[in-house]
């Protein structure tokens, strides 16, 4: 895991003047399954949203598979946390998947054999080539977020973005979509997904923890220490009744390995 | 039969159903996009807003499509400054704007000598006036606005989408969105002559709405809304002849009666077949294990 897929030194991300992620330096690597990781408000979506393209850096810089990433935009899927679509909105999952090959067909450009291909495989692939004929309104919560995930990587990728892709789903969606996070990373290709789970960051490759900044990075029995975890939600925030927290984090085997970058966190 | 083809002996009357017949078709291919963002309040305001545009073209004796064009422009640049300016949400930009072009209009046509004429006419359109070049400005802003309209298909379903995942797959949310209100002020522009700024409304949103109602897909809604646009207008032509009501508003009212007429339609069909997909339940229709009060039941 030697190159990396983004590289971000002393950057700074904000909306309408709130600073919303303070000066960071951190690598993500490429061919892995990176999890970013904090409370709410840390700034994970907005740095997901930065490395996507789509929130300019206000301070620093942040270059993303070698290009800024407006320019590496056509070569990143981004699979949003809440697309919300209108109720009564005549979309259909094939149409939504669909929705994948538009920036290589432009405005009048005609679906080839390969465009019809990787929507079939996509849906296939998530489990919702039944559905297709079906409105997205028609479908669970899971299956939405199946049609969504599909509609990802039936774009051509080499960078995965996926907002909080599991929170708040049946098994069997959360099952599918896990499964696909983990072929897209034997596949080749880099994902980065943002995750409120400790479990989830535990069973990824490289993880990014989050408060304000990005606290530590590194694989992930190195950053999620007691230590850190404290830092990036306060004393008391690792959840004293969720057992499976706080049994990871007492298997943490030295809290000296740990590397917190840029100082102590905030407050 | 006659008494359906009738009114259309005249010029006049043929005229009237041609600019209607553009008109509608207009309105819905933009119309449906209107309705599926929910920007059905900025359409209301944005046919209002071009009043004092057409009223000072009445009393400047120059060019109303320009007039209209002119004010459609105050009107958008108006709501972008409220918006951009302000930490108050948009729909409030769209009504102080709403609520000020009008006025403007009433104002500036108040000076006129034929001040209740002139605003009748703004307001309600003047279908049985509408002549031969008014019919060719129409059917020219008629072409640009399909043919736009088909081009952008794809950035404008993605907007529809979900603007933040048409930004990611590079379709220019911004720009498109930029364009559809450009579509919306040719489409009502080249439609008040018809049926009146108030009442191009009525094109505007009912056939789509109808449509949403019926429609699978958005290529079957705006066909859908196309068909009710024009039925709406040759019974709206025919009504009004043989009831000696005023055209252009029996043509928006139509399209309103139609929507209330599907939507009751299609719950009484809804209704039906969840009882008859009840019934079928009960008697064990496609279970894979029957119930018990099937047994002996009808096979």
């Amino acid at each position: 895991m030697s190159a990396t897929v983004v590289r971000a030194e002393g950057l700074v991300l904000g909306y309408g003047g709130q600073v919303a992620v303070q000066a960071s330096t951190f690598t993500i690597p490429a061919r892995a399954v990176t999890a970013v990781i904090g409370p709410n408000g840390s700034g994970k979506s907005t740095l997901l949203h930065a490395v996507a393209g789509l929130v300019e850096p206000t301070a620093g810089t942040l270059q993303v598979l070698g290009s800024p990433p407006p320019v590496a935009r056509p070569r990143i899927a981004y699979v949003l946390q809440s697309v919300s679509v209108p109720v009564g909105t005549p979309i259909t999952v094939r149409e939504a998947v669909g929705m994948a090959r538009y920036p290589g067909l432009g405005l009048l450009g005609r679906r080839n054999g390969e465009d019809r291909r990787r929507v079939a495989d996509a849906m296939a692939r998530l489990e919702v080539s039944g559905l297709q004929a079906r409105h997205l309104t028609e479908l669970s919560g899971g299956q939405r977020q199946r049609v969504y995930v599909a509609q990802g990587i039936a774009q051509n990728h080499e960078l995965l973005l996926m907002d909080e892709p599991l929170t708040g789903l049946d098994l069997v969606s959360a099952r599918t979509i896990d499964r696909i996070i983990h072929a897209e990373r034997d596949g080749g290709c880099s994902v980065v997904l943002t995750t409120h789970d400790l479990e989830e960051a535990f069973a990824a490759d490289h993880v990014l923890l989050m408060s304000g900044r990005v606290v530590a990075s590194g694989p992930p029995r190195q950053v999620l220490t007691r230590e850190n975890l404290e830092t990036a939600y306060g004393l008391g925030a690792l959840h004293e009744h969720d057992h499976a927290a706080a049994e990871r984090a007492r298997f943490i085997d030295d809290p000296a390995e740990a590397h917190p970058l840029d100082g102590p966190g905030p407050r | 039969m006659e008494w359906l083809l009738e009114p259309f002996a005249l010029g006049f009357q043929q005229r009237a159903l041609l600019g209607g017949a553009i008109a509608g078709l207009m309105c819905s291919v933009v119309g449906t996009w209107l309705v599926l963002r929910g920007m059905s309040f900025f359409g209301d305001a944005f046919v209002h807003g071009i009043i004092p545009g057409v009223a000072a073209a009445v009393v400047l004796d120059a060019s109303p499509v320009l007039g209209a064009a002119a004010a459609a422009l105050v009107m958008v640049a108006g709501i972008a400054v409220v918006h951009r300016q302000t930490s108050l949400r948009e729909d409030t930009g769209i009504g102080l704007l709403f609520v000020g072009m009008l006025a403007l209009g009433v104002v500036i046509i108040s000076t006129s000598d034929t001040y209740a004429g002139s605003l009748t006419s703004i307001l309600f359109g003047d279908a049985l006036g509408v002549t031969v070049s008014d019919l060719v400005v129409q059917a020219v802003l008629a072409a640009v606005v399909v043919v736009l309209c088909l081009l952008l298909y794809r950035p404008l379903l993605a907007l529809a989408f979900d603007r933040t995942k048409a930004e990611a797959l590079g379709m220019r949310p911004g720009r498109t969105h930029a364009l559809l209100l450009a579509l919306i002020a040719a489409a009502v522009i080249g439609s008040y002559q018809s049926v009146g700024t108030l009442l191009v409304f009525g094109l505007l949103v009912g056939p789509p709405a109808t449509a949403a109602l019926l429609a699978r897909t958005v290529p079957m809604m705006m066909a859908i809304s196309v068909v009710v646009s024009l039925l709406s207008v040759a019974i709206g032509l025919v009504l009004s002849y043989h009831l000696g009501t005023a055209g252009s508003a029996t043509m928006a009212l139509v399209p309103v009666v139609l929507f209330f007429l599907t939507l009751g339609l299609t719950r009484l069909l809804a209704r039906r077949r969840r009882a008859t997909a009840a019934n079928g339940m009960s008697l064990g229709v496609g279970t894979a294990e029957p119930t018990a009060s099937v047994s002996g039941g009808p096979t």
